[in-house]
């Protein structure tokens, strides 16, 4: 009897979860003059998401330019990835937040979005 | 007689050596990790209404927040105001949400519920304390002036955030 509660229970705990790290990142001298990188890791244990889109912002949520190995990234269901975030040291003090959200797929009923923050 | 004494002596201590040098490694760092516990299901207890309370018929999500470093994120969860996807509708949604501490980790966190601060259909929680907080949002559509919703299947998105403070 309880076994049949379980497993009537199971398809509304099917825990999924998203992270990224660090918290906070700080950015270092890249090999190219007057760019700079920081890296920073994604862990996808969302089924429900294949795909990650990267941004970078100010204090005031305004998009900051910056170039990465993807800006939508493609990650299969248990997948940790790192990648770098590029940015021009023009630009760099008014970085604040670099943000994954998870790109919902058809179903999904909750989007995750985790922000690491310059300081 | 006497190289063969040196060498097996040898052979026993390098042995002795690989046998307990076996190190285990990790790096433990502050995170944030977002769990969808639950999927919500909107439950259709009027035609004009569709709703995620368990009064109505439906489930409503469940989103957990796990941080391993205090005071340093915020929680902000947003409850829906438009459908992601929907048969077509010729008349607008009044979309009502709500979003509440459902159940936490440390009884330190039982203050997060009366600190929570409501702009728009987002709410926002001080995450001060590391542990586990589990959040549910309760979402309610009704369809222009009790007009029945048109049949079919209906999606909404709830908007879980971690922002590093």
């Amino acid at each position: 009897m309880r076994a049949l509660l379980l497993l009537a229970l199971l398809p509304f705990c099917n825990a999924v979860a998203h992270e990224m790290t660090p918290t906070y990142p700080t950015f270092m001298k890249s090999f190219m003059a007057g760019i700079s990188v920081t890296t920073l890791n994604l862990f996808n244990k969302r089924k429900d998401v294949s795909y990650y889109e990267i941004g970078v912002f100010t204090d005031e949520w305004e998009p900051v330019p910056f170039v990465s190995q993807y800006t939508i990234i493609p990650m299969k269901y248990l997948d940790t990835l790192s990648f770098d975030v590029y940015v021009s040291n023009l630009s760099l003090s008014s970085v604040e937040y670099i943000c994954s959200v998870s790109q919902i797929q058809a179903g999904a009923t909750v989007s995750s979005k985790i922000c690491s923050r310059v300081k | 007689m006497k190289n063969l004494l040196i060498a097996v002596a040898l052979l026993a201590s390098s042995t002795s050596v690989l046998a307990t040098d076996t190190p285990i490694v990790g790096n433990v760092q502050t995170r944030c990790l977002i769990t969808t516990d639950t999927n919500g299901v909107f439950g259709n207890p009027l035609p004009s209404k569709l709703s995620t309370a368990s009064a109505d018929g439906g489930v409503v999500p469940v989103v957990r927040y796990d941080v391993t470093l205090a005071d340093a994120y915020l929680a902000k969860i947003t409850t829906p105001t438009a459908f992601s996807s929907s048969p077509t509708l010729t008349d607008s949604v009044t979309w009502t949400g709500s979003t509440a501490v459902s159940k936490t980790s440390d009884a330190g966190m039982s203050g997060y519920e009366a600190a929570k601060v409501t702009y728009g259909s987002t709410t926002q929680f001080d995450l001060t304390i590391a542990g586990s907080t589990w959040f549910s949002s309760e979402s309610t559509a009704v369809y222009g002036v009790a007009k029945s919703f048109v049949g079919g299947s209906y999606t909404a998105i709830v908007l879980a955030e971690c922002i590093a403070k």
